[in-house]
């Protein structure tokens, strides 16, 4: 007789084997649940195959995300990368050899920052007066000054700083984590993406899609008022108990299908996604539902002033999503083109004022929560945009600045992080990265390690290789780890 | 020592991705190359084979190859190492990668990487001998070594030529009505195994209806079927649907998930690519009208190269610009050389199973193809352009040639013309403005008068301002003379264009000289790392001598280079495109291919199940005239396609995946088809065939995460949304929410198949969203004034409607209970929630 084994798949993912079944129904979204819930029903042979799939490489110092998206592209050397030098040569043309700005946009003298630099805390990390509550951090803060990418405009940039690749179709980071960490939650997505009420970013869903991975690990848009999720309420004219009888039905008439067709597993799991979806209805609307709240946190947040009230309340959201064990939420600051986000071409002062504004202290209002409840202990918090901008004006004597891809800064806080310090430098005009220079890949390799993950272990098969978040790059930026 | 080693040369490699710049190596290399005038040329075996034994041998030799390179040959050298690039370029040492290594001029990597660097006479004599062509006694075998990637795929399934086989005999004769029929059960009889049982007629019945058309039959339908009884029923059946144009719509779209279609470019302006709905419309005829498959992909590859090109085939090139397009890409070079990516990996896995895009970097990891095969595809595509630079994504007018010169000949005469007005209109603001009659600010008027070129960006924004107040008064102005002329102008040109052809336009690359630039094979995939140059060929592992290089003569002023990759793919001696098409085929019918990696033919790939069916399958279909609807009947004929999906405990606990078919498996249809279903059984379905996509309902909610959410989607028109969901807009930026949850497929390349997902997203979708909701309401409408009030009548109506077939006693009464309180339209609801509705029997 001709032994089976001689059909056993060779476990690509190009074709669907058992395990890619555990994960497209056990992904990101209300995944672990699903296959708790298939477990009990002895589905499987045990719960532990599943939850296997879902152990970090090694012990994780954070357990969640929080990307503070800071659309557009903030300044450098007006935020966290402060240059004497440039208020030394203010006024003067640019001195090196790399061409200055993007896409022939006109350009100007070096201009010094009008915003102040002051040190902070014990540590005396110099942070811009465009931060007066977050700089209140300044010891938990770990700055890369040193940042670097590939491209100088908005839509690869985006997606690089999402997606790791300036090609559209890649998964984005939190795709990544949700399929190397699974979720902690039953009832919510395991990543969360909220934009801004002026739009989304320029790339829009391709900056949070799960691209070649199943749908399940893609990206959640939740919205910050109203129902969070699309779909997620029950239709209009149907009361709750309504709502219920018709689940009732459809499982009861499901289950007598599922009996003469005992086994199908597919079959069983889509009986059960619908009950996971009924337990959804209610939590994502609690999570959203900040009513309760007290006025101090109100307060905190910011979420009576019409300046900070949005971007407080997706921060206060957002606290909210981790107690319940989301994975990864990004935050955008900025949304639709030009002035509506950090791309300060006209006038880069006002600009980020306004933005540096609407999110300081709800930033900092988070950082404090987060402090409180414990979960500052296993949260990693990131902040950023998708490159930065030129120390020259755009045109002279205007006050904008332009894109620039050489250099800029981000930081990094919370669980894992060796707060007070900054990482790496860029030369004196605040122009290139020079010193540890810290590309886009880095960055990703860094979170990834913090995650528990080795950015060189965690590969998806698809197209005919194992992908990577970081291509063939990336660097863990030892530094940064406490 | 060795471990460590390795360790330390991969970091190199790493780094080396971001290489170096070639003209910096270039200028030290000189340097070097004044001082290599002193020294005499070097004798290999006395001055350079002891440096490669005491240096380089112990990572580079037979019994380890550190990034897959050996040096301990000839052949080996001049191959080079995994990136596909030759170590020695003979006679020119300033480009040989092995010289800038060990005389230190790539900044990233230095050879050896341990035990210290040669001395600079060693050097020097790696130089010597370079330059003097690099002269290796052979020793017995060297040459002919054979190169370890296309080792690979010596012997490989899918490399061989298509047999015939035999058709096995069976014992169970009777069960056999075709020759698929006897592959299959040869293979289960040897396990003494026996195929399911037939599927009932009434799901069978359904089974066919959607899987050749998307839509379950209609009540009519149902009856004249289960009337007529007779054993030749189903093959009449099958007749029948294949000759709908609903047939092409469904498989059309199969196609379209092959080539990444998509009707924007992706990326921050997203802009949709005018006309190429007209390729959507060209594939789902193409499927209706049973376009022979080679043809189909000669239309496709080389539409505009074949001696009959027309609008039709002109069309079928849409292929090329289907992809995801970046209008400001951050490196124009290198963009370029993504999107011919593009597509040469969507060609090699659509047409041949191959994934030869992973060879652009470095040779392949795993499959026996070379960065040079990846790069002589480029060359057969290298001559394609866009129509036209800039931003803006411009489509064509398509016709046969004879058309396009008439248009042409049109439009030269019509451009003086169209000119002469111009001028009429620019001499006249001119004046104007010099004149006194103009109220416009004087420095406005200098910003007008000064010559573009020399515009500050102060004259941009005065014209900006301005421009409308100037229109109003030069229309005002205009003195009767000119305008008269103009208007004669303008009437000669309405008469030209009354005359010219009135051709479709189409959205496609055009080849716009028969010499297209020169390819060169790319160190690491870097544009900047010209490697030497390479001819159009097809991958050297698939290579005949008559399929050297890509060449043909071409009726279009083209290469022909496509022509001829086209004329080898879809030559009844390729060993791959007949075996992927047929497989296609039949992953579509039986929801998994007989090679279960359907765009992956290479080693990595899984073999087939059954490969002797597989290679029947393939020489029939080429013999039948690549005829994909005579391939659907032979498959629909089959009792091996009729099974039911009845599992059994000891079949399936053996063989869990049935990869010996003992079973028709389940398989949740497709987000299309589902939908499609809806719309059909709410009676709402608009039947419109082709033309521009139509725009689904988007709630507002989800075009809120986009930078434009007041523009990207059109207003909701019911009627319009309610034609088949092939006709969707599919905006690569925003998936419509509906479709993207339910598993449409990825965009952006190729894809062989949809994932099948079961997510509480989707439950919430089905269950709370606008669509379904839209149409159980429908469908209750459509019920009450079809079955009347009568509950059980209405029950029966909705089952045969929706699951074509009769409530069981147990479902009529769970339903009638539902229904004193609930409303029918609630019962709709749950009706297109049911497995059974999206999972059919």
């Amino acid at each position: 007789m001709e032994p089976i084994s001689r059909f056993k798949p060779n476990h690509t993912q190009c074709g669907r084997t058992r395990r890619e079944f555990l994960w497209q129904v056990g992904g990101g979204f209300a995944g672990l649940a699903l296959i708790d819930l298939l477990s009990r029903d002895g589905f499987f042979a045990s719960g532990a195959q599943a939850a296997s799939l879902k152990r970090p490489h090694f012990p994780a110092k954070a357990k969640h995300v929080v990307f503070l998206f800071m659309n557009g592209a903030p300044s450098q050397v007006d935020t966290f990368d402060p240059k004497p030098a440039l208020t030394k040569f203010n006024g003067t043309p640019y001195k090196g050899d790399l061409p200055v700005g993007s896409n022939s946009r006109p350009v100007g003298y070096l201009m010094q920052s009008p915003f102040e630099f002051k040190r902070h805390g014990q540590s005396g990390l110099e942070i811009s007066s465009l931060f007066p509550h977050t700089a209140k951090f300044a010891d938990d803060i770990c700055v890369i000054r040193s940042m670097h990418t590939d491209t100088a405009a908005h839509a690869s940039g985006c997606l690089q700083m999402n997606t790791g690749s300036i090609l559209i179709g890649k998964p984005a980071l939190g795709s990544w984590l949700s399929y190397g960490l699974g979720s902690e939650n039953d009832s919510l997505p395991s990543f969360v993406v909220m934009t801004d009420p002026r739009g989304g970013p320029i790339g829009s869903a391709s900056n949070w899609m799960a691209g070649y991975m199943p749908a399940s690990s893609q990206g959640t848009l939740f919205r910050s008022t109203g129902a969070p999720l699309l779909d997620l309420a029950t239709p209009e004219g149907l009361t709750d108990r309504e709502q219920r009888k018709s689940l009732d039905l459809l499982e009861r008439l499901n289950r007598e299908h599922l009996a003469s067709r005992a086994g199908e597993s597919e079959l069983a799991a889509r009986i059960q996604s619908y009950e996971l979806a009924y337990r959804m209805q209610t939590t994502a609307s609690e999570v959203v539902g900040i009513d309760r709240e007290t006025q101090q946190t109100r307060d905190m947040y910011g979420l009576d002033n019409k300046l900070t009230a949005d971007f407080g309340r997706k921060c206060l959201i957002t606290r909210r999503l981790l107690e319940k064990g989301v994975r990864f939420v990004q935050l955008y600051s900025g949304g639709g083109h030009m002035e509506d986000t950090w791309d300060g071409h006209t006038d880069c002062i006002s600009n980020h004022k306004l933005h540096a504004g609407e999110t300081d202290q709800p930033i900092a209002a988070l950082i404090a929560d987060l402090k409180r409840t414990g979960l500052w202990d296993e949260t990693l918090l990131v902040w950023g945009g998708e490159f930065g901008r030129t120390p020259t004006s755009e045109g002279v004597g205007k006050p904008g600045r332009d894109h620039n891809w050489y250099g800029f800064s981000m930081w990094l806080a919370g669980a894992g992080v060796k707060g007070g310090q900054a990482v790496g430098a860029t030369d004196d005009m605040g122009f290139k990265a020079v010193e540890e220079p810290c590309h886009v890949s880095d960055f990703h390799a860094t979170i990834l390690h913090l995650m528990g993950l080795d950015h060189t272990r965690l590969t998806y098969f698809y197209s005919g290789f194992n992908q990577r978040l970081t291509g063939v790059r990336g660097n863990v930026v030892q530094k940064v780890l406490a | 020592m060795e471990k460590r080693l390795t360790f330390r040369v991969r970091e190199y490699g790493l780094q080396s991705a971001a290489m170096v710049c070639g003209k910096f190596a270039r200028g030290l290399s000189c340097l070097f190359l004044a001082q290599a005038a002193l020294l005499s040329a070097a004798d290999f075996a006395r001055d350079i084979q002891p440096i490669f034994e005491a240096r380089c041998h112990s990572c580079h030799s037979a019994k380890l190859q550190v990034r897959g390179f050996r040096l301990d040959g000839r052949a080996a050298a001049l191959r080079g190492g995994d990136s596909g690039v030759p170590a020695v370029l003979p006679g020119d040492s300033a480009a040989s990668p092995l010289f800038r290594y060990v005389a230190g001029l790539d900044p990233k990597i230095v050879m050896p990487p341990a035990g210290g660097r040669l001395t600079p006479q060693e050097v020097e004599l790696v130089r010597a001998w370079i330059d003097a062509g690099a002269v290796w006694p052979e020793r017995s075998g060297d040459s002919s070594a054979p190169d370890p990637i296309l080792q690979r795929g010596v012997g490989h399934w899918s490399f061989q030529p298509i047999r015939k086989p035999a058709i096995p005999l069976v014992k169970n004769t009777g069960w056999v009505r075709n020759s698929i029929d006897a592959f299959v059960l040869a293979r289960l009889e040897a396990r003494g195994w026996s195929p399911a049982q037939p599927a009932a007629p009434g799901a069978l019945t359904r089974r066919m209806y959607l899987d050749l058309t998307g839509m379950p039959p209609t009540l009519a339908e149902q009856d004249a079927f289960l009337k007529d009884g007779s054993p030749t029923a189903f093959d009449r059946l099958a007749e029948t649907l294949l000759a709908r144009p609903t047939y092409g719509e469904r498989w059309g779209r199969h196609w379209l998930d092959l080539v990444r279609y998509a009707e924007t470019n992706g990326y921050e302006r997203d802009a949709i690519k005018p006309s190429v709905w007209r390729y959507r419309d060209y594939v789902i005829a193409a499927f209706n009208g049973d376009k022979p498959f080679d043809r189909f992909i000669l239309e496709q590859l080389a539409g505009d190269e074949i001696p009959d090109s027309n609008a039709e085939t002109l069309t079928a090139t849409g292929y090329y610009r289907l992809g995801p397009w970046d209008a400001e890409p951050a490196d124009p070079v290198e963009d370029r050389f993504d999107q011919l990516e593009d597509i040469v990996s969507t060609t090699s896995q659509a047409f041949l199973g191959l994934t030869l895009g992973c060879a652009r970097c470095h040779n392949h990891k795993f499959e026996p193809l070379l960065a040079r095969d990846y790069y002589s595809m480029v060359a057969v595509f290298n001559g394609l352009e866009r129509p036209r630079e800039g931003r803006d994504e411009f489509d064509l007018p398509a016709g046969t040639r004879a058309e396009l010169h008439g248009l042409a000949k049109h439009e030269a005469r019509i451009a003086p013309l169209s000119k002469e007005i111009e001028e009429l209109r620019a001499d006249f603001q001119t004046a104007h403005l010099k004149g006194d009659r103009s109220k416009l600010p004087p420095a406005a008027r200098a910003a007008f008068l000064a010559p573009p070129a020399k515009r500050t960006d102060t004259d941009r924004q005065l014209i900006r301002e301005h421009q409308k107040a100037l229109n109003v008064e030069l229309a005002g102005a205009l003195p009767e003379e000119t305008r008269a002329k103009i208007a004669n102008l303008e009437a000669q040109i309405a008469v030209l264009r009354k005359a010219t052809p009135d051709l479709p336009r189409a959205y496609m690359m055009h080849e716009p000289s028969p010499k297209p630039p020169a390819t060169h094979l790319l160190l690491r995939g870097k544009a900047a790392a010209r490697g030497p140059e390479v001819p159009p060929a097809t991958p050297t592992i698939l290579r005949k001598p008559d399929t050297a290089t890509l060449e043909a003569p071409s009726a279009g002023g083209t290469s022909g280079r496509r022509l001829a990759l086209a004329r080898w793919l879809a030559s009844p001696s390729n060993p791959l495109t007949a075996r992927v098409i047929v497989n296609r085929v039949w992953q579509f019918h039986f929801g998994e291919g007989l090679v279960r990696t359907p765009n992956d033919f290479g080693v990595m790939g899984e073999r087939p199940t059954h490969p002797e069916l597989l290679d029947h399958l393939a020489s029939w279909f080429v013999d039948s005239g690549w005829s994909v609807k005579k391939l659907h009947r032979l498959i629909l004929s089959s009792n091996a396609y009729r099974m039911s999906r009845q599992s059994n405990a000891a079949y399936a606990a053996a063989d869990p995946e049935n990869r010996l078919l003992w079973r028709a498996p389940y398989r949740r249809l497709e987000v299309e088809a589902i939908l499609d279903s809806m719309l059909a059984v709410s009676g709402q379905l608009n039947s419109k065939m082709s033309g521009p996509f139509m725009y689904p309902f988007v709630p507002k909610a989800a075009l809120a995460g986009s930078s434009d959410p007041d523009k990207i989607w059109r207003p909701f028109d019911e009627s319009d949304a309610s034609r088949r969901t092939v006709y969707a807009h599919v905006k690569r930026s925003m998936i419509v929410p509906i479709l993207e949850v339910l598993d449409f497929c990825d965009t952006t390349r190729s894809s062989a198949r949809r994932l099948n997902t079961s997510v509480a997203t989707q439950a919430l979708t089905l269950f709370n969203g606008d669509f379904v909701n839209r149409q159980a309401a429908h469908f209750a409408r459509r019920i009450a004034s079809e079955a009347g009030s009568d509950p059980e009548a209405q029950i029966a109506h909705a089952w045969r409607l929706a699951l074509s077939r009769q409530p069981t006693a147990a479902e009529r009464a769970g339903m009638l209970s539902f229904l004193k309180f609930g409303k029918l339209e609630e019962m709709c609801r749950v009706i297109f929630n049911l497995n059974e509705f999206v999972y059919p029997d």
